[in-house]
């Protein structure tokens, strides 16, 4: 049974003085980016993009977002992207921050962590300087900036602020990235959920044996070198399986990458 | 409590203020209040200034004198000699003892000094007194603190010539949430408004971001990332940050701390040279605290004699036909302070992989604070560093206090035309933040060296059938088991509906907001249902009202584990 759809989390029902103002804008946004930044042709429910602030907007919009609907229906509305402040036309995409009067912009949840940082939606960037974007992003929308502005805009920053340290933190580690994709593809991975695969149970009970039993941190070196090969390896399965969009073997990759990157936390820990 | 009544600035008057001030903004002052040593900073406009108090010192000791009815601190108080500060009538080393419980082994620590410090282990705030006029008068870390704090006050509006209200304050990494509440009381007894607590070493981080930015201006470069170690070890603590800076924004890659520093070298080096001095001043008699007084003094000398000689004679008279008469080497020393050395270096280790920074990637290693000329204390980073020469360009001792001010500035919305205060931290979790489960494991929610702001959820369940209610007890900290950890409050969640043990899911979540404000929720969800079973609680922690040890012990001793919870089981 998979555990982790059925337990909510409780940040769904966590008070936020954000969602009433923000959802205003957040509505009126969300189809032009749509519609300017997604190639894909079935979006998937966008509220389940963000862990935070689905749990958050859940809650008080309806689940699975009212993207997948309004869309639709806004579709031929062609609203306009403009500053909540000072109503400029941004200047460029994703629009998080207004660079004509420097005042944040609410969240948008149809912008995801890609977009943010302004790489294609696919599983290979690691030559991508995300911790630059990621400090460029936070010197605009870190909330330790904003202390003489109205609370509304306070309450932007804080809110896309998280976002944006969410999306690093989401699209540095290989896992939770590749994770994040199928997400966005719709597919949700269970990583608690067990592999029926003895072969891969017997070779990490083994495994965990050799760790226990290493003495000395060369023998847990070679350990975490053998590991981190395998993970490559997987890593690049995962990377084909996604393009050629064969989710269900790319969902069974990550769930064994998560056997061995538990296994490296171990050894790490050890070490 | 019995202590004294303090005005805190109403609703109004902040507001008003504010208002004021967004056309012109008062610039908060840094303070780093050290165990031992205390300084005042401020940007001045276009660099960080030290403020001096009337004798000329930029540096002023951490300390309030109790005579007859008029305490008075080491900012303005004239003792000529460090032999009257330990007269049992002056308090100091407040900082290693605010916010702790009298079972904590630092509290302990701090019985042989020539203040009275008493402890009934059981749980609860130690008894702290001063000598005045031969009578034991009882006072507060946090009074102690407060009086210190006017003091300062007053010497900074003297300065700067207009009233100060906001503060920057720095603060050691292991400080528990407690902890900085006692300090923010201390504070608004002084009349003085926190913007920010500071973990020491990311000030220092933010001064260090700034150097990079303004090195990078004159050089016309883009400013590439730069990793830098930083390690401070003062009289009271010892904190290593990890920091990474780019474009003036640093983000805090992970911190370590440690309650040891200067006063555990002193101490450890008290007990070597008079093995039985603990019994001997327990009792705290005149002749006692005199002797323990010269003791003291003669052993500082020493310590700070062995930085640059390799060995020193202590010779010294404690009367009471008490004599030392002692040549100590460099080597004695450090060996008898071989556990706080070894300390030091773990520190710096686990900080290190905390950060997942690999030794060859540190850029900058930056050591200050007092023990930062302790030859020992040098060689540790070296040699974990690969003889790497150290950074230059940072006073040891003001480093911290600086970065304190620049925050003050940055926190009170000022900007530089030269872009000198174009700057951001990106602070994280010192500590891990979670709760009692699995028996009296702690179970953290939100890990630490998370970046704040932070969210983060966990499942747990019921261990009986039927169970209606479950405790919520919330630890900061890091050990494995709850009592090795600070408690910041608890409360009861009532009415889970009836089922088999395992199946409600207690859902925990923890929120810091970009304002350092844990709030805890708890909620229960059966399973297929997507509403809360009952009204879900937000706590806004620390709850705790005096570090009460006994709360966890009380509550073990009502409930037994008629109210746990475990954790939902993760795959093996
Ligand atoms: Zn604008």
């Amino acid at each position: 049974m998979s555990k982790k759809k059925l337990c909510t989390p409780l940040s769904t029902f966590m008070r936020t003085s954000l969602t009433s103002p923000s959802d205003r804008f957040t509505k009126i946004s969300s189809s032009q980016i749509k519609f300017s930044t997604f190639a894909s042709p079935s979006p998937p429910p966008l509220a389940l993009y963000n862990p935070t602030f689905h749990k958050l907007g859940q809650y008080f919009l309806g689940d699975l977002g009212f993207c997948g609907k309004s869309i639709c229906s806004k579709a031929a509305e062609k609203l306009e992207l403009r500053c909540w402040n000072c109503h400029s036309v941004p200047e460029s995409l994703p629009f998080l921050f207004c660079e004509s009067c420097r005042s944040i912009q609410p969240v948008d949840k149809s912008v995801n962590y890609f977009d943010i940082f302004g790489s294609e939606k696919k599983y290979d960037i690691e030559d991508k300087n995300l911790e630059g974007k990621y400090k460029e992003w936070q010197k605009k929308l870190h909330p330790d900036l904003v202390h003489s502005k109205s609370k509304m805009e306070r309450d932007f920053a804080a809110e896309q602020s998280s976002r944006v340290i969410d999306a690093y933190r989401t699209l540095k580690k290989p896992l939770l990235r590749a994770i994040y994709l199928l997400k966005l593809e719709g597919v949700e991975v269970d990583e608690e959920q067990t592999v029926s695969d003895p072969e891969l149970l017997a070779e990490i009970m083994e495994i965990r044996e050799a760790v226990e039993e290493a003495d000395g941190s060369e023998a847990l070196k070679r350990i975490l070198s053998q590991m981190q090969d395998k993970l490559k390896h997987l890593s690049d399965s995962f990377d084909n399986a996604f393009q050629s969009r064969s989710f269900e073997e790319a969902k069974t990759t990550i769930q064994r990458m998560t056997y061995y990157e538990r296994v490296i936390e171990e050894v790490v820990k050890k070490l | 409590m019995a202590e004294p009544a303090y005005t805190v600035a109403s609703d109004s008057e902040t507001t008003g203020e504010e208002k004021s001030s967004s056309t012109f903004p008062e610039i908060a002052i840094g303070v780093d209040i050290g165990t031992s040593q205390c300084s005042v900073a401020v940007w001045n406009g276009s660099q960080v200034e030290l403020l001096k108090n009337t004798r000329n010192q930029k540096m002023m000791k951490s300390y309030v004198t109790f005579k007859d009815d008029i305490p008075s601190g080491g900012i303005s108080s004239l003792l000529s000699h460090d032999h009257e500060m330990l007269s049992g009538s002056t308090i100091f080393n407040m900082k290693r003892l605010i916010g702790r419980v009298d079972t904590d082994p630092v509290v302990h620590a701090s019985k042989n000094l020539p203040f009275l410090v008493q402890t009934l282990d059981i749980g609860v705030r130690p008894f702290i007194a001063a000598l005045v006029n031969n009578v034991w008068r009882s006072t507060t870390p946090e009074e102690v603190l407060a009086i210190f704090l006017v003091e300062l006050r007053a010497m900074a509006e003297a300065q700067l010539k207009r009233p100060i209200r906001n503060v920057v304050l720095t603060i050691p990494v292991s400080f528990s949430r407690f902890q900085l509440t006692r300090i923010e009381r201390a504070c608004a007894m002084a009349g003085l408004r926190v913007l920010r607590l500071m973990p020491e070493p990311t000030a220092i981080a933010l001064l260090y971001g700034q150097q990079q930015q303004q090195t990078s201006h004159e050089n016309m470069g883009s400013g590439s990332e730069k990793i830098a170690l930083i390690f401070n070890m003062g009289a009271g603590y010892a904190d290593v940050a990890v920091t990474a800076t780019a474009g003036g924004v640093s983000q805090i890659k992970a911190l370590a701390g440690n309650t040891i520093g200067g006063e555990d070298l002193l101490q450890n080096m008290m007990r070597y040279l008079l093995p039985e001095s603990e019994s001997l001043f327990e009792s705290h008699g005149v002749k006692e605290i005199e002797s323990m007084a010269l003791l003291r003094v003669a052993t500082q000398d020493a310590i700070r004699k062995l930085s640059s000689e390799t060995s020193v004679q202590v010779d010294v008279d404690l009367g009471n036909g008490l004599k030392i008469c002692k040549v100590v080497g460099r080597n004695e020393f450090e060996q008898v302070n071989r556990k706080v050395f070894e300390k030091c270096e773990s520190l710096i280790i686990q900080c290190l992989q905390d950060a997942k920074v690999e030794v060859e990637d540190v850029n900058d290693v930056i050591i200050v604070g007092g023990c930062s000329f302790i030859p020992k204390v040098k060689n540790i980073v070296s040699s974990i560093f690969k003889g790497k020469q150290l950074y230059e360009g940072m006073n040891p001792l003001e480093a911290a206090v600086r970065g304190a001010a620049v925050e003050g500035a940055v926190a009170s919305g000022i900007s530089d035309p030269f872009g000198n205060l174009d700057l951001l931290t990106i602070q994280a979790t010192p500590l891990a933040i979670g709760i009692q489960a699995d028996g009296k494991s702690f179970v953290p929610v939100i890990p630490r060296n998370t970046t704040i702001p932070a969210r983060k959820d966990l499942v747990f369940t019921t261990i009986h059938d039927n169970q209606r209610e479950a405790l919520i007890i919330v630890y900061e900290g890091e050990g494995d088991k709850v009592e090795e950890n600070h408690l910041l409050g608890y409360f009861k969640i009532m009415g889970i509906p009836a089922a088999p043990k395992g199946v409600p899911e207690i859902n925990v979540c923890m929120d810091i907001d970009a304002g350092n404000v844990l709030r805890v929720l708890a909620g229960v969800v059966m399973p297929g249902s997507r509403q809360p079973a009952n009204r879900v609680m937000e706590v806004r922690m620390p709850t705790v009202d005096d570090g009460h040890g006994w709360c966890a012990e009380a509550l073990h001793r009502a409930y037994g584990s008629t109210l746990d919870m475990v954790t939902v089981q993760k795959k093996a």
